[in-house]
């Protein structure tokens, strides 16, 4: 303010007049309802206890309807009808109770001491299990109250993600938190998840208590890119980390832009396992008898299975010595015949995997083993993006991404055994795995077959988990949404959507409102497990200030005199 | 007013109750009581009990009832029936408040007052003084009374309230009384929106 007047931290802005746990509490509004919008944070006093609750309607009342049903400023002298709407005219509030904290006796008081002596801490938020009294002051929350809740940012693991859209206070997300349990972020496009999960991953990398593996399907979170929107410059995570973060390009001589790939990923076919190519089913559209060929080929040729098939041609023959043609010996129809199989189906089976055997990045024998430079990579703390470059059809996206996250199901579970054996001293490094386009992996047909429901629902205990990126979060698979810890979300147009962001949550009636009525960009709502309460928030920018909160001044873009300075060509030096 | 005036009755107490008195004048004495006026009748003790004029009442007799069937008064009969008739006109009083020791209060009367006391209107300070207290809470007991043409009261009280706070220079006081009246009435939509009327009527004259 001008005058130097501070303004007040939270205000007052009503009282509670009714309700209970399972339906809202009703409060009453003293200002004006434009100064609360739908999902305001607020606190409620009562005694020793400290409420929070999120406000989620906002209703226009009367004391009689009579005086809401005529325009009394044109009956009446402009200053009576002022005061009369004043004193029969209000809004009440709903107000969803989430959490209560103990805040004991006031300090003034005799009791206080004994309370504190039993209550050395301050006791922690809990799950809101009573009410507040009638006429209970509401407040808005204040900057103190929503760190109480969120915690204080401390450029680590309590990372600020937005602001209250009110007063703009911060609020936080505890990425430890965030990591235990798979998460998603959600949102139509141009609603800013993009951003978010660049901010939220650049945070998790800062913060350095897991390590990322980044299926980046648009190549848009590693190298530099620019915005779709404002065609400014959007910094990539490569550049701001530089080797915390390894780019890992799908193929050969794989480049992002001016930077090389650290690893080029290609793949043995010694590495493809039947399971594999039976994740595939849908897209290659295989046969029921698919996996009994598949299993007859693994059968005869082991790990060398995908090579020998590929090996073989269809439809060769040779003449016997009766003159009788049959076919010839690498021809799937002989090894169909030996093999007790139907030729018939284990050519078309040939003909189809034909997709596969044309994939640049599958290759008999690799120069380097880049599944393996991914796992290690992982294992040593840092991070992984991976960039399908010019294969990034939904078969590449669906076979590598199968491919390496069971590799790395494998690597992880044999971590966590030998630690819990004591064969390894060191704790598994957590993982969090990173899916772009996560209904292409985890739809209803494919959740079954894919290796990420399996993450979603039991890889925790693993340390692995999953951060689902999706616009359609309505095509997930119920299962998996249901598992998801964290769940972000910004503006979403679908009701099936809006339903699938909130299942297995409670309080949805309250909420579902909420998230219909996101701003399109910059608003997001979090809720789920890993935050105390849910929480509508105007999201952080993903600017250059933002890199300068984070990793500081060195972050900073560098002008060309400071680019000279430190080569020792001071502009000004003689 | 003046002092003098002050001193001036208008008119000695009938009969009384806590709540209500009634006091009686010559017609001639008729001109300076109104309807909505603040009076008040000091006591033996020093003590003054204070309240709104709520009814002037003129009664007939059986007089008063033959003149009217004739066929014509004489000028100096209706005079005389006027200025001489020992029947008083009545002022109907509405308790609203007392003094004792200095400390007024809007709460009623510990005991009414007498028969014969006098009445006598409040000067603009002494209206001044009562209205500004306690937040217009005096202006509660208007509201219970039965069978009177409320917002009339009200608005001849507001009216003449308003002209001593404003000649004072507190032109604050009739907003406060106007929320007071709201406060008071907003549970009965029909009589708060009536009396919002006639306040309306008021000011647009």
């Amino acid at each position: 303010m001008e005058n130097g007047t501070p303004i007040p931290q939270n205000p007052e802005i009503g009282f509670v007049i009714g309700g209970g746990l399972e339906a809202d509490l009703d409060v009453r509004l003293t200002v004006p309802p434009q100064e609360v919008q739908e999902g305001a944070f607020v606190v409620i006093d009562s005694n020793n206890w400290r409420f929070y609750g999120l406000v989620t309607d906002l209703r226009l009342a009367a004391i009689d309807e009579q005086y809401a049903n005529q325009l009394n400023s044109q009956r009446f002298a402009p200053h009576l009808a002022e005061y009369l709407n004043k004193q029969t005219l209000f809004t009440n509030l709903a107000v969803m109770p989430v959490l209560m904290k103990d805040r004991g006796p006031d300090p003034a008081s005799p009791g206080y001491w004994g309370w504190r002596l039993n209550n050395m801490d301050d006791p922690a938020p809990m799950p809101v299990k009573t009410i507040p009294d009638h006429h209970a002051p509401v407040k808005l929350a204040g900057k103190a109250d929503i760190a109480d809740i969120f915690g204080e940012e401390d450029n680590k693991t309590i990372f600020r993600v937005g602001s209250t859209r009110e007063q703009g206070h911060p609020v936080c997300l505890n990425l430890d938190k965030f990591v235990q349990r798979s998460s998603g972020i959600f949102g139509t496009t141009g609603s800013g998840k993009s951003f978010l999960a660049r901010m939220i991953l650049a945070g998790l990398i800062h913060a350095d208590h897991a390590s990322t593996l980044i299926f980046d399907m648009h190549n848009e979170y590693g190298p530099d890119t620019s915005s779709s929107d404002t065609g400014q410059a959007v910094p990539g995570l490569k550049g701001k980390f530089g080797s915390k973060v390894q780019l890992v390009g799908l193929g050969s001589g794989a480049k992002f832009g001016k930077l090389i790939a650290d690893i080029d990923l290609e793949i043995s076919h010694r590495d493809i396992k039947v399971e594999d190519i039976l994740q595939l089913a849908q897209i290659l559209n295989l046969k029921e008898t698919t996996a009994t060929t598949l299993d007859k080929l693994e059968n005869d040729f082991h790990e060398n299975w995908f090579n020998a098939f590929m090996q073989m041609n269809v439809g060769g023959v040779i003449e016997n010595e009766e003159g009788k043609t049959e076919p010839a010996p690498d021809s799937v129809a002989f090894w169909a015949h030996q093999a007790g199989i139907h030729p018939g189906a284990a050519e078309a089976l040939r003909s189809k995997l034909g997709r596969l055997f044309n994939r640049p990045y599958l290759i008999d024998a690799p120069a380097s083993d880049g599944l393996q430079a991914i796992i290690d990579t992982l294992q040593s703390g840092r991070h992984v993006v991976l960039s399908f470059g010019k294969n990034d059809s939904e078969l590449d996206y669906l076979l590598v991404t199968n491919l390496i996250t069971r590799k790395i199901r494998d690597a992880w579970e044999q971590s966590t055994e030998n630690y819990h054996s004591g064969r390894n001293k060191a704790e598994p490094r957590p993982l969090v795995v990173v899916v772009e386009e996560a209904h292409k992996l985890l739809n209803r047909e494919m959740a079954s077959q894919t290796i990420f429901s399996t993450i979603a629902r039991e890889m925790r205990k693993y340390y692995v988990t999953l951060l689902i990126i999706d616009q359609r979060p309505s095509q997930i698979y119920d299962e998996v949404m249901s598992q998801l810890g964290t769940r972000i979300s910004g503006s979403l147009g679908d009701e099936d959507d809006i339903n699938a962001v909130l299942s297995g949550l409670p309080g949805r009636g309250g909420l579902r409102g909420m998230l219909a009525k996101l701003q399109p960009k910059e608003e997001v709502l979090m809720l789920g497990w890993g935050v105390p309460m849910p929480i509508p928030i105007r999201s952080r920018r993903y600017d250059q200030q933002f890199w300068i909160d984070l990793l500081g001044e060195k972050s900073k873009p560098k002008s060309i005199n400071d680019i000279n300075k430190g080569l020792g060509m001071d502009d000004d030096s003689d | 007013m003046s002092e003098t005036q002050k001193s001036i009755p208008i008119g000695k107490l009938l009969r009384a109750e806590n709540s209500q008195f009634v006091a009686g004048c010559r017609v001639r004495e008729l001109e300076t009581p109104a309807l909505g006026a603040l009076v008040k009748v000091t006591l033996e003790d020093q003590s003054q009990i204070y309240g709104l004029i709520t009814n002037i009442l003129i009664n007939d007799d059986s007089l008063v009832r033959q003149l009217v069937s004739g066929v014509s008064i004489p000028t100096e009969y209706t005079a005389d029936n006027r200025y001489n008739r020992n029947l008083p006109v009545e002022i109907h009083v509405l308790t609203v408040g007392y003094a004792q020791n200095g400390q007024i209060s809007h709460r009623l009367p510990p005991r009414p007052p007498l028969s014969l006391d006098e009445l006598h209107l409040c000067d603009t300070k002494e209206l001044c003084d009562f209205t500004s207290l306690n937040e217009q809470a005096y202006l509660r007991h208007i509201l219970r009374l039965i069978d009177r043409p409320v917002e009339e009261i009200l608005a001849a009280h507001l009216r003449q309230a308003k002209a001593a706070h404003d000649s004072v220079g507190d032109t604050g006081w009739y907003g406060q009384a106007c929320q007071k009246l709201i406060t008071l009435l907003r549970d009965d939509y029909l009589r708060l929106t009536t009396v919002l009327d006639v306040l309306t009527d008021l000011e647009r004259e």
